[in-house]
């Protein structure tokens, strides 16, 4: 027994020296602290809460009160409103979020087969047209699908269209239906990149041979292409299912509050009224559960389903196949006007952030004011100096910690480091909401009074969070830069008598540097328009007004989007349009340029 | 220098079991080949001696000294990987003075001893050159040159040449035994290359399914095997099952379907049904050149011009399966006449079925 024991620990010193055991054990109790601690303290909020609350209507309506569709005439014009029905919180937020993963994956799918496989007029208009939704705009871009396409006593743009063409016919989405419009305008080119990717993976020989042996079009598509294509699709799906879940934006712009993220973002506007926690932290159990389940399910299934690389030796790219004419007018006639429907927004935020007054059909006036506002309005840059320094306190961290993981999980082999892996990935599948509400209960009960308490230093928290949340896109980056890397080249180091911290100094950081700037890029752009706890945890520091407020400028952004009167002769709206200009452009030179300049083309960057 | 000697090794990955109690000692000096088909765990064995891998039972010592439970870099182990594990954001010199710098010399020292290796392996005017700006013979003679340069307790050399031409092999495996004699370095040289393990090696074992079959000098292990295994894998060999009809001390004599023949007898019992015959088929000739011989008789399958030799498949008469032979210049005989080659007997050996069931049988269908 005790010669057992003495045999394990000797064993266990081969793997483990104190480098390390440093690099597995700060990065776990980092991730116990500030990951799992929270989101388990949010069974703590539910003591005396009664479930059957849940049961009543306003959270599930089994006989949806109003109707999906009104159609009115007036003056001649038919007016067709899209509005959705209500069939309570949870289950408006369950509908929607299918619905949003439907219609994206249909198109997503769909625009990445056309481009993906085929040569045809405008490919490459239709690709670069598709990853614009990719640069996201929080609440800017849900502002603008409402001026777009929503509907408003002033008219939408659409609507101005039609009429300009001499259809008298006016349509507007509103409620949940506004909901479901704008979240699958913003998420479907995920699972576009997604496909994307998965087929550039393709042995274009698979491909070849089913043209050879006379399998052509949608036949072709059915039998051979989608087979392979498959796990892209599940996890292009999944994630924009997730991202739905939890979005926070699109239902703060509608202003449609009969939703599960909008009821847990009530909570902290008023965290001091009593009796809400317990409604918050049920909403939010569920949320959790509706998001991981689906997950699991899926990862279980795509690691089963690995046979696409079954061809051996790298594969060949694809060499682009001719679209006959009924593919020409689906491309032309669907496909095109729904990419152009959907990438318009990102074109009128860039309006947007120029005109001097935008709340109808069409913007009024250009003007450079907006941005004079940002730099001026002490409020509104503040909100630009806090992201600043956030990220430069939360980049550090995450370099260290999404480094030490990915160092273990890949190269270290004792007990526990499944676990680390798990831990590391699963905040991407825990809604930002679910985060906010258990660091609030967790830090707030715990460190109540200290810098940790999220009314006394919401900017400490802040940081925290973002590390948990966006480390994950650093981990994986240099995890894959590492696995890449032959062993044997750490390994002659270390038979050469270099320790471990020499040999990572040496050898691993060395070789593996482009992958970890490309994932602390990665992770900057993504703790820049970060939501969810931006405008939970960020808003208890005050509002925009106050020069010294905590938040960042994501959360400076909602509050311009919610704002009704003018700041600084400018229309609020403009001047967060103004802001999220600045985030575009952050986000188009890292997606871009950076990562592919670093990481090399075909990696997949956003997905689960 | 220090002597290795290996103790009841035992690995597993798994279900599979890597390892299966492998002992043997390496004399200090001493270039040691292990040379086995891929996947019989001679790669692993080198890593275990290595640290790389930790044995599941089982010592490793060198010399006196325990180093079981120690890590690769308190070893002295010094390995030089398969794919030479150059480090390719280093120069060439960087390369090779990394392992000095890790022992904390003097920079002088250092760039002296750099400066011999370079000499010695015909590196010199490349030092400023990175690994990706080498042929594949400059890049094997750094790796070499980045192990040798700390003067290492062990050397272990893990296939070092399978990733070189046929050429660049022959030259470069002459050079790696002249170096090991000329520094004294104890070196163990796994490779799945017979012959290289035959050329290169003071002593050699055969490895098969993670235990040694086999350990001896590239003379006994060819010409006088001792071990089924060992017969059948070294040279260019044909198996046959056959009847036993008399044991006379050293001598078996078979048959082959209805062919009587006399062979070299490894543990053939009198008494025994069946013997496994293996033939270096290699030692045929269409003439007898040899006072005590061997005749193999039967109809020609197919016979084909390889330029150094011609390969006959025959079939003896009764017997199944045809043989193949390698014979030196001759003109290939038609298909369906009959005919004859010759081996010297110390070319045809006799095992004894029993116990070794499975491998007779895989060496059938391999045959």
């Amino acid at each position: 027994m005790e010669a057992k024991l003495e045999l394990t620990i000797k064993k266990l010193r081969l793997q483990m020296d104190l480098t390390s055991l440093l690099l597995y054990i700060v990065p776990l109790i980092m991730l116990l602290t500030f990951f799992v601690a929270p989101i388990a303290s949010i069974f703590t909020g539910l003591a005396y809460f009664d479930w059957s609350l849940l049961a009543s209507p306003f959270y599930i309506n089994l006989k949806p009160v109003g109707a999906p569709v009104e159609i009115r005439q007036i003056y001649g014009v038919t007016l067709v409103i899209v509005k959705g029905v209500d069939m309570g919180v949870i289950l408006n937020s369950i509908v929607n979020s299918l619905l949003v993963t439907f219609f994206a994956t249909m198109i997503g799918t769909s625009v990445a087969l056309l481009v993906g496989l085929y040569e045809f007029p405008g490919r490459r208009v239709l690709a670069v047209l598709a990853s614009l939704p990719l640069l996201v705009t929080p609440f800017v871009n849900a502002y603008v699908i409402r001026l777009l396409y929503g509907f408003s006593l002033q008219g939408n743009t659409i609507s101005y269209m039609l009429r300009s063409l001499g259809i008298p016919f006016e349509i507007g989405f509103t409620g949940l239906a506004g909901i479901t419009l704008a979240q699958t305008l913003a998420f479907y080119p995920i699972v576009y990149i997604n496909v994307l990717a998965a087929l550039g993976s393709i042995d274009a020989t698979l491909i070849e041979q089913a043209l050879n042996l006379g399998s052509r079009g949608f036949r072709l598509i059915r039998t051979v292409v989608l087979p392979l294509v498959l796990p892209g699709i599940l996890a292009g799906a999944t994630l924009v299912y997730i991202l739905s879940l939890e979005d926070v934006g699109a239902p703060i712009v509608f202003n449609y509050r009969n939703v599960m993220s909008y009821q847990v973002f009530l909570f902290f506007q008023e965290y001091t009224a009593i009796g809400r926690t317990g409604v918050a932290a049920a909403l939010c159990l569920l949320m959790l559960l509706l998001a991981v389940v689906p997950l699991a399910v899926v990862r279980k299934y795509l690691s089963l389903k690995y046979y696409a690389r079954l061809a051996r030796g790298a594969p060949r790219p694809l060499k682009r196949l001719k679209l006959g004419p009924v593919g020409m007018l689906v491309a032309y006639l669907l496909v095109f006007p729904i990419v152009v429907a959907a990438a318009a927004p990102q074109i009128g935020v860039l309006i947007l952030a120029f005109s001097e007054r935008w709340v109808g059909a069409l913007p009024s006036g250009f003007t450079l004011n907006n941005y004079y506002v940002l730099f001026s309005k002490p409020g509104v840059f503040r909100g630009i100096v806090n992201s600043l320094t956030y990220v430069a306190t939360a980049i550090p961290l995450i370099a260290v910690l999404g480094f030490a993981i990915a160092y273990t999980v890949a190269r270290i082999r004792v007990a526990g480091i499944g676990f680390l892996d798990l831990l590391s990935t699963a905040p991407l599948a825990v809604p930002g909401l679910v985060v906010a509400f258990g660091y609030f209960i967790f830090l707030h009960t715990v460190a109540q009074g200290t810098m940790l308490d999220p009314l006394v230093s919401p900017a400490t928290v802040l940081v925290l969070a973002y590390v948990v949340r966006k480390m994950p896109f650093t981990v994986r980056s240099v995890y894959t830069g590492i696995i890449q890397t032959p062993q044997e080249l750490e390994e002659a180091a270390s038979c050469l008598g270099a320790k471990r911290w020499l040999t990572i100094r040496s050898i691993v950081v060395p070789l593996v540097w482009r992958s970890i700037v490309a994932g602390l890029l990665l992770s900057t752009i993504y703790v820049m328009s970060e939501v969810s706890v931006s405008v939970t945890i960020g808003a208890l520091g005050g509002d925009i007004v106050s020069p010294s407020h905590t938040g960042p400028i994501t959360f400076v952004i909602m509050r311009l989007i919610q704002s009704p009167s003018t700041i600084g002769g400018a229309q609020p709206q403009a001047v967060a349009a103004a802001m999220a200009t600045i985030l575009m452009a952050l986000e188009a030179l890292v997606l871009f340029v950076a990562i592919a300049r670093l990481a090399g083309r075909g990696q997949m960057l956003i997905s689960v | 220098m220090s002597s290795i000697k290996v103790v009841g090794v035992s690995k597993r990955f798994g279900r599979t079991v890597a390892l299966d109690n492998v002992s043997l000692e390496v004399r200090r000096g001493e270039l040691f080949a292990i040379l086995g088909p891929s996947g019989c765990g001679k790669t692993t064995l080198l890593r275990v001696i290595a640290g790389f891998e930790v044995p599941d039972n089982g010592q490793i010592f060198f010399d006196d000294e325990d180093v079981t439970y120690k890590r690769p870099d308190e070893r002295g182990a010094v390995m030089v990987f398969q794919n030479w594990a150059l480090w390719p954001h280093m120069r060439v010199y960087d390369n090779i003075a990394y392992g000095l710098k890790v022992r904390g010399l003097p920079k002088n020292e250092i760039d002296r001893r750099v400066r011999w290796v370079l000499d010695l392996l015909g590196l010199k005017g490349l030092e400023n050159r990175y690994p990706h700006q080498l042929s594949g013979g400059q890049q094997q003679r750094v790796a070499l040159a980045r192990a040798l340069v700390v003067e290492p307790r062990v050397l272990l050399l893990d296939e070092p040449l399978s990733n070189l031409d046929a050429r660049l092999r022959l030259k470069l495996r002459g050079e790696i035994r002249k170096l090991q004699k000329e520094l004294g370095i104890t070196a163990i040289y796994v490779t799945h290359d017979q012959e290289e393990a035959l050329a290169v090696a003071d002593r050699v074992a055969v490895m098969r399914a993670g235990r040694i079959v086999e350990v001896g000098t590239p003379r006994e292990i060819y010409s006088n095997p001792k071990k089924l295994f060992t017969a059948f894998f070294i040279g260019k060999t044909s198996v046959a099952l056959a009847r036993v009809e008399d044991v006379a001390g050293d001598i078996v004599y078979v048959r082959i379907g209805s062919l009587l023949i006399k062979a070299v007898n490894h543990g053939v019992q009198k008494g025994d049904r069946d013997a496994v015959v293996v033939f270096k088929a290699e030692k045929a000739r269409s003439e007898p050149e040899w006072r005590d011989y061997v005749e193999v008789r039967g109809r020609v399958v197919v016979a084909m011009y390889m330029g150094s030799m011609v390969e006959v498949r025959l079939s003896p008469p009764g017997y199944n399966r045809d043989l193949a032979f390698y014979l030196p210049e001759i003109e290939p005989p038609k298909p369906g006449s009959q005919y004859t080659v010759y081996l010297p007997l110390n070319a045809v050996h006799a095992y004894t079925v029993g116990g070794e069931e499975d491998l007779v049988k895989e060496l059938l269908e391999e045959d």
